[in-house]
């Protein structure tokens, strides 16, 4: 009887108004958390402090926009959590003690007290030295910034499968030209295959009697198996930052990156190796042509290594197709030039509704299995 | 993702035990950089947020924020992770600088974060991000005349559609 009543009433009988009851399955309850602005005090606005510049409200609002909040949010769905990453570089050098902030003090106020400065800052005329500042720079923030943009480039999360390392020595590649121009690779440049087509001149500081291995890989180049890496060079018990006298367990091959593949990703690595290792099983026929011998895994080369060896350098450019890459396809690869085209992912239509709502006759078209559109722009 | 299209016929006829292997290509091929779609100009960029300032239509935004005591220039994607930042906080370019704020501050920031920015390989930067009456003054036009002569462009191509 009770059900017939709650019935007749939804529907409106005997003259009263429907009504849904909808709003009263879901619980209203208390936030699980601070509502935001909640600590400002909106009484008295009046007493309130304003601020006369857009500037301080704009500041605080990206700050605001920063911060984590405890309802579910846009940036929390396109960024999840990072997983915790094994950190596999070289013990970090001494932090700076007390004398060497001393020191920098002291040149912070000669700095302050110089009335040359003064007046080249006041004129506007100071142009400070942009090499000093890099080498300083590489000593001190610069590993840092490189582990950055590595870490952009997808280089850790491709080669240690997540684990990082921050490349504490500077490692200096220069690809030298015909004309007698430099080629510097630093972290991410872009270098074309027909410059790097010889070996470059690679230069770090090394203490005398360590030993040194260098690799170069190309991330993305792979033609069969998208998961493993070509090796394009690898020297191993470097003495010093001599190369010339290290083993060379694989000659240079120039890099190859497929015409249409897009831009890919050449590292050299550089690994501090405790004592001198045996490559045998490494070894690869001093004429190595062969991709197949040339596939190469860096996870799996460091897993077996990685008790004599830490990641200590690291340099890597981009690289697209070029003219001079069909010359090693032909001559050196001896196989024909693989040729690739860019493919669209299909564009995304929702399932198909029986009524579209305010849809144009297009609609029709978007899921007819036929080829030919037949309402055209209608 | 990428199809095979065509190939080019070799000059060599005769085959090594060698490379007789080399021939075997997979018909698609799978490029992983992150960077590649956004350097041919085919990636997506993120094209909602229009009603809200500033947008986020950009592959790389360059931001500066000048405070009363330093200035620092970032260049983040648009999920707001930095990938190549300066400083005037660093010692390596405050220690030449008479004060880490000013026109001289930034137009010298500027010129380093040129550099870094070729280094990283980004040359094509959003500058947009810039409140309109604060464009105007000495310091942002400073650092925007340094980043210019530097060599990094500060209008990213538009994005390929076709």
């Amino acid at each position: 009887m009770a059900v017939a009543l709650l019935n007749g009433a939804l529907r409106g009988a005997r003259g009263g108004r429907a009504f849904g009851t909808a709003a009263a399955l879901c619980k209203r309850a208390a936030p699980l958390g601070p509502m935001p602005n909640e600590d400002i005090d909106v009484s008295n606005l009046e007493k309130l402090e304003k601020y006369r510049v857009f500037t301080r409200y704009w500041r605080l609002a990206e700050k605001e926009s920063r911060k984590r909040h405890w309802w579910r949010t846009y940036w929390q769905h396109t960024n999840p959590p990072p997983e915790p990453k094994t950190d596999i570089s070289l013990p970090r050098a001494k932090l700076l003690g007390a004398k060497e902030i001393k020191e920098r003090k002291k040149i912070l106020r000669e700095n302050r007290q110089n009335a040359e400065m003064e007046r080249a800052a006041r004129l506007r005329t100071v142009l400070i030295p942009l090499d000093e500042v890099r080498a300083e720079w590489e000593k001190t923030s610069g590993p840092f910034h490189k582990q950055r943009v590595a870490e952009h480039c997808g280089i850790f999360r491709d080669l240690f499968k997540g684990a990082t390392f921050t490349p504490w020595v500077a490692l200096r590649v220069e690809y030298s030209q015909e004309n007698e121009d430099l080629v510097p690779v630093y972290y991410g440049n872009m270098v074309t295959p027909s410059e790097a087509s010889s070996p470059p001149a690679v230069s770090y500081e090394a203490d005398k009697g360590s030993l040194w291995t260098l690799l170069l890989t190309n991330l993305d180049g792979h033609l069969r198996d998208t998961d493993s890496e070509y090796l394009h060079w690898l020297v191993t018990n470097i003495p010093g930052s001599d190369i010339k006298s290290g083993k060379e367990i694989c000659h240079y091959l120039p890099p190859f990156p497929a015409m249409g593949t897009g831009y890919h990703r050449f590292v050299f690595l550089l690994f501090k190796q405790d004592c001198p290792i045996d490559f045998s099983e490494d070894v690869r026929p001093t004429p190595c042509h062969s991709l197949k011998m040339r596939t190469f895994s860096t996870f799996d080369f460091y897993r077996k290594h990685e008790d004599a060896m830490t990641p200590a350098g690291l340099a890597f450019f981009q690289c697209q197709w070029d003219s001079s890459v069909t010359w090693v396809f032909h001559q050196l690869l001896n196989m024909r030039e693989p040729v690739f085209e860019f493919v669209r992912p299909p564009v995304y239509h929702p399932p198909q509704v029986k009524f579209p709502r305010q849809q144009p006759l297009r609609y029709l078209d978007r899921y007819r299995d036929t080829e030919e559109p037949t309402y055209g722009i209608y | 993702g990428l199809h095979s299209a065509s190939t080019t016929a070799s000059l060599k006829t005769e085959t090594e035990v060698d490379t007789s292997e080399n021939e075997v290509v997979a018909p698609d091929f799978t490029n992983r950089n992150p960077r590649n779609l956004e350097q041919l100009a085919l990636a997506r960029k993120e094209r909602g947020w229009k009603t809200t300032w500033p947008k986020r239509e950009f592959w790389h935004r360059l931001r500066l924020e000048r405070t009363q005591h330093y200035v620092e220039a970032f260049v983040e994607r648009c999920n707001g992770d930095v990938v190549v930042s300066a400083s005037t906080r660093e010692w390596a370019i405050k220690r030449h600088l008479y004060s880490p704020k000013g026109v001289t501050a930034c137009k010298n920031l500027g010129r380093v974060m040129a550099q870094r920015c070729l280094e990283a390989g980004i040359n094509f930067v959003n500058f947009k991000a810039v409140i309109p009456w604060e464009y105007r003054c000495d310091s942002i036009q400073e650092f925007e005349k340094a980043m210019e002569e530097g060599g990094v462009v500060l209008r990213e191509p538009r994005r390929i559609y076709k």
